[in-house]
């Protein structure tokens, strides 16, 4: 029997015939606004923005590397382009997309207003945004006075000497060097305000052991940045000093290290990649519960495997050093660590495995996403493990293996929940549904067009195929698989569109969503879609994990459980 | 009665009043870091944005932070799930796990650990002794995984002392004995019945299976060197003693304990016994079928 619990909650009354605002008073409304809902969706339309532009930069390189002997784009410029790419994809489209979601939800699901700090979190958003128009603007400054070069091309590790004023002249560089730092400037001050926020802003009875997971996630998330963002920061000061104050802290001939460099850059480098996978986590364990119906199994355990990962991720970074010839000792400490990391890892994929498991499954769109980065998320682990032996990392460091790892980790595991993650709170941002029609088509386009692209990628990885590479012989025998694998990008290009143009066209036509369109136990579904600025009129009281859960069935509370 | 609930039931909410400080203020960062790659002119620009954008900012919070009222219109909101609720089925036991309710203390597991990989050095010592006529030759074949320049030693270089050959033996044999004296303080109260097979025999020869495949990737020259049949018995000596240090501990209570009914807990009626009786588990069977 289904039960209906009427709880005072605020719909948006205004009048159809309102006027419609001018296009100056809709920007000076987003231009000024301190409200968190819409600072994250600018986040998130910000680094769409950004990630057609890197999207468009991946296909570029696919073209370059479908067919050997090729010159579709001069070495140089292909050097440009796997630097932004990597640049951009990272710091300006997946940052940025995860801030995004965080901001909307983490005060919608612990009952609160607002941020802590909402001028904070304004200035956050614009400071990151900057700095990737910082960034593409060195496509037309970049060449300075001196006419070398125009957008960076050291690649987004920027590895010493290559950074030196000798192998870079000009301000290429520079851009990258200064983008970076302010969008490091935006993280940090984001994090403060998520870790803010959720200590002091929680609603009443919403106890630390009844947060929800998305928001301990992100909670543990924003600590890790505060640690490993500083470092990078540190190392890009100490960069710009070397090439403009002539202190020799990375100069290998004038007594600095390179290797200190690649410490620096991989002490924020690894944790980095655990900051971005965390977040999908976090989605993840808010919509296979909803989509199985079923609570998540193992709350405690998640929540411990999420601290673990956190304190884990900080001591594997030198993994990514194993050929630089550390010695064995680092070498075996790094293996162990960076295996250790594995085992709360698995224990989130068995939580969702069985949360799963006797549930009554729903195949929307965004659950097909969910499922397929369960898949794809343990194959690139299972590849991590491999690449954590120091010796095989030897033979295979700086190939396309390597390329194939990572990517299986962003796309497969980061993007596909990404997707997940649009499909499950579009409505709520929106009060449109997404066509689950044109959903359906994305889901499976974009799956087999990832397959296609980095299941094959591994395979010229392990024929020995360096990464970077601009061009290569045709009796390698790497033609073929660079073929599928561009092939492959083509197709997720395709899958991409489509959902961009679900994105429109559902903001337009789509079915209008109502307060809960998934029967979804988590706060922000108590409020209107979109919901109003002050998100909720009464702030609400929650008895368990699963308030809203314990609205619709007040027979069978989760409080009498939890 | 709080503020926020006066204020809700007057129609409005404060909120932060929107401000563009924020924007100016990293435009002017933003600007300053352009300056140092462009011209002067644009950071100096910057500078000035930047300090227009803090004075701003500060004279938003400072001495009362500024907020705008926010009408609210009340209307109710039904949450009802979408979904009908049925009466559950009843559930047969036959299928269900039944985890123990009472296990060993960790501590159990690290003495048995401790005990254990005592035990099997006497094996691998006489091993040695036996076949190399060195007592040192098990642990420096040990020792070898771990030294890159140890892999084509002659049996002559294992056979001798080495001091650091020891430390790393006793570090990987240590580390390797606490694992696995704790993996069975936490299984043998699994397998209650027989413990002296389970510890002794099962898990030595489970566990010698999984490290003759896996033995060529974690140490080469202890794979090519290995004698197979002191293996087994030096992990049969370490599940007997371990096994037997582990099972005379006393057992600690877990979660599923405070499960049970209070008549159960305080001793009243034994279900648990019930439980685990085969003769009932065998007539529940039959009445199913």
């Amino acid at each position: 029997m289904a039960t209906q619990t009427p709880v005072p909650a605020v719909l948006d009354q205004t009048t159809s015939t309102a006027c419609r605002p001018m296009w100056l008073e809709v920007l000076h409304d987003w231009v000024t606004t301190v409200d968190h809902k819409k600072i994250g969706l600018m986040y998130i339309g910000y680094a769409l923005l950004f990630l057609v532009v890197a999207g468009f930069e991946a296909l570029l390189i696919r073209i370059q590397l479908a067919i050997p002997n090729n010159t579709f784009v001069s070495p140089q410029v292909f050097n440009r382009l796997f630097t932004m790419h990597g640049s951009t994809m990272i710091f300006f489209v997946a940052m940025p997309v995860l801030f995004g979601f965080g901001n909307y939800l983490i005060p919608l699901m612990i009952g609160a207003r607002d941020m802590a700090f909402p001028r904070l979190n304004a200035f956050s958003f614009w400071v990151s945004a900057f700095g990737g128009l910082l960034l593409y603007f060195s496509y037309f400054g970049g060449s300075g006075l001196y006419g070398a070069g125009s957008a960076p091309d050291v690649g987004w590790w920027a590895y010493a000497p290559l950074t030196a004023k000798a192998f870079s002249p000009g301000h290429s560089t520079d851009y990258w060097t200064l983008a970076i730092l302010l969008s490091g400037v935006g993280t940090i001050g984001t994090a403060l305000n998520i870790v803010t926020t959720v200590i002091c802003m929680r609603c009443p009875g919403m106890k630390l052991s009844r947060m929800p997971l998305l928001v301990w996630i992100y909670l543990v998330m924003s600590l890790m940045a505060f640690v490993t963002i500083s470092p990078l920061t540190a190392a890009q000061i100490m960069l710009m000093l070397d090439r403009y104050l002539g202190s020799h802290l990375f100069d290998t001939q004038a007594g600095g290290s390179a290797v200190l460099w690649m410490h620096f850059f991989w002490i924020f480098g690894h944790p980095e990649v655990y900051i971005l996978i965390l977040p999908a986590f976090a989605f993840a364990n808010e919509i296979i519960p909803v989509f199985s119906r079923k609570a998540i199994f193992g709350y405690p355990a998640m929540v411990a495997a999420t601290v673990g990962i956190g304190f884990v991720s900080l001591s594997v970074w030198a993994h990514h050093m194993f050929t630089v010839g550390m010695g064995a000792g680092a070498n075996t400490f790094f293996v162990f660590s960076s295996m250790t990391i594995a085992v709360p890892t698995g224990i989130k994929i068995f939580n969702w495995l069985a949360t799963i498991w006797g549930g009554k499954i729903r195949f929307t769109t965004s659950m097909m996403f969910a499922i397929g980065f369960l898949f794809q998320f343990l194959i690139a682990g299972l590849t991590g493990i491999m690449l954590a032996v120091a010796p095989f990392d030897w033979q295979l460091g700086n190939s396309y293996f390597v390329v194939a790892h990572f990517h299986y980790v962003i796309v497969g595991g980061i993007l596909f929940m990404l997707f997940s993650a649009f499909y499950y709170w579009y409505p709520k941002m929106t009060g449109r549904m997404l066509s689950e029609k044109l959903g359906k088509w994305h889901f499976w386009l974009f799956l087999i067009g990832f397959h296609l692209t980095f299941d094959i990628m591994h395979i010229p990885g392990i024929l020995g195929m360096p990464r970077r590479i601009y061009t290569y012989e045709a009796d390698r025998g790497w033609m073929i698989w660079n073929l599928l694998v561009s092939s492959g990008a083509m197709i997720q290009t395709v899958g991409v569109l489509l959902f961009v143009y679900n994105l429109v066209r559902s903001y337009f036509k789509g079915a209008v969503a109502g307060a809960d369109p998934w029967d979804g136990w988590t706060l922000e579904w108590s409020t209107t879609s979109p919901p109003p600025s002050y998100n909720f009129a009464v702030i609400p009281s929650v008895g368990s994990r699963r308030p809203l859960w314990d609205l619709k069935h007040p027979e069978d509370p989760d409080n009498n459980y939890e | 009665m709080n503020n926020d609930e006066e204020r809700t039931q007057s129609g409005v909410v404060e909120l932060p009043s929107p401000t563009a400080w924020p924007m100016v203020l990293a435009l002017g960062l933003a600007l300053i870091c352009t300056g140092m790659v462009t011209n002067v002119v644009i950071g100096l620009l910057g500078l000035l944005l930047f300090v227009w954008g803090g004075i701003g900012w500060f004279l938003q919070v400072l001495p009362h932070e500024q907020h705008v009222e926010v009408p609210v219109l009340n209307e109710e909101i039904e949450i009802a799930s979408s979904r009908r609720l049925k009466a559950r089925l009843p559930a047969s036991d036959m299928h269900r796990k039944i985890l123990p309710i009472e296990t060993y203390h960790i501590s159990a597991g690290i003495k048995g650990g401790i005990a254990g990989g005592i035990a099997m050095i006497v094996p691998a010592a006489l091993f040695g002794l036996i076949r190399y006529h060195s007592i040192w030759y098990a642990a420096n074949l040990l020792a070898a995984g771990g030294f890159v320049s140890w892999i084509g030693a002659s049996d002559a270089f294992l056979s001798q002392f080495h001091m650091q050959g020891l430390f790393a033996a006793i570090a990987i044999h240590g580390l390797t004995s606490l694992l696995v004296g704790l993996l069975y303080g936490a299984v043998l109260p699994m397998y209650p019945r027989y413990p002296i097979v389970t510890a002794g025999l099962v898990a030595p020869l489970l566990f010698t299976g999984i490290l003759h495949s896996a033995l060529g990737v974690i140490s080469p020259i202890l794979n090519q060197r290995i004698d197979w049949f002191w293996f087994v018995i030096s992990q049969v000596a370490f599940g007997l003693v371990c096994g037997f240090v582990v099972n005379l501990h006393t057992r600690v209570r877990t979660a599923q304990f405070r499960a049970l009914p209070f008549a159960v807990r305080a001793g009243i009626h034994s279900d648990f016994a019930a439980r685990n009786d085969p003769a009932e588990k065998a007539d529940k069977k039959d009445q199913a079928q």
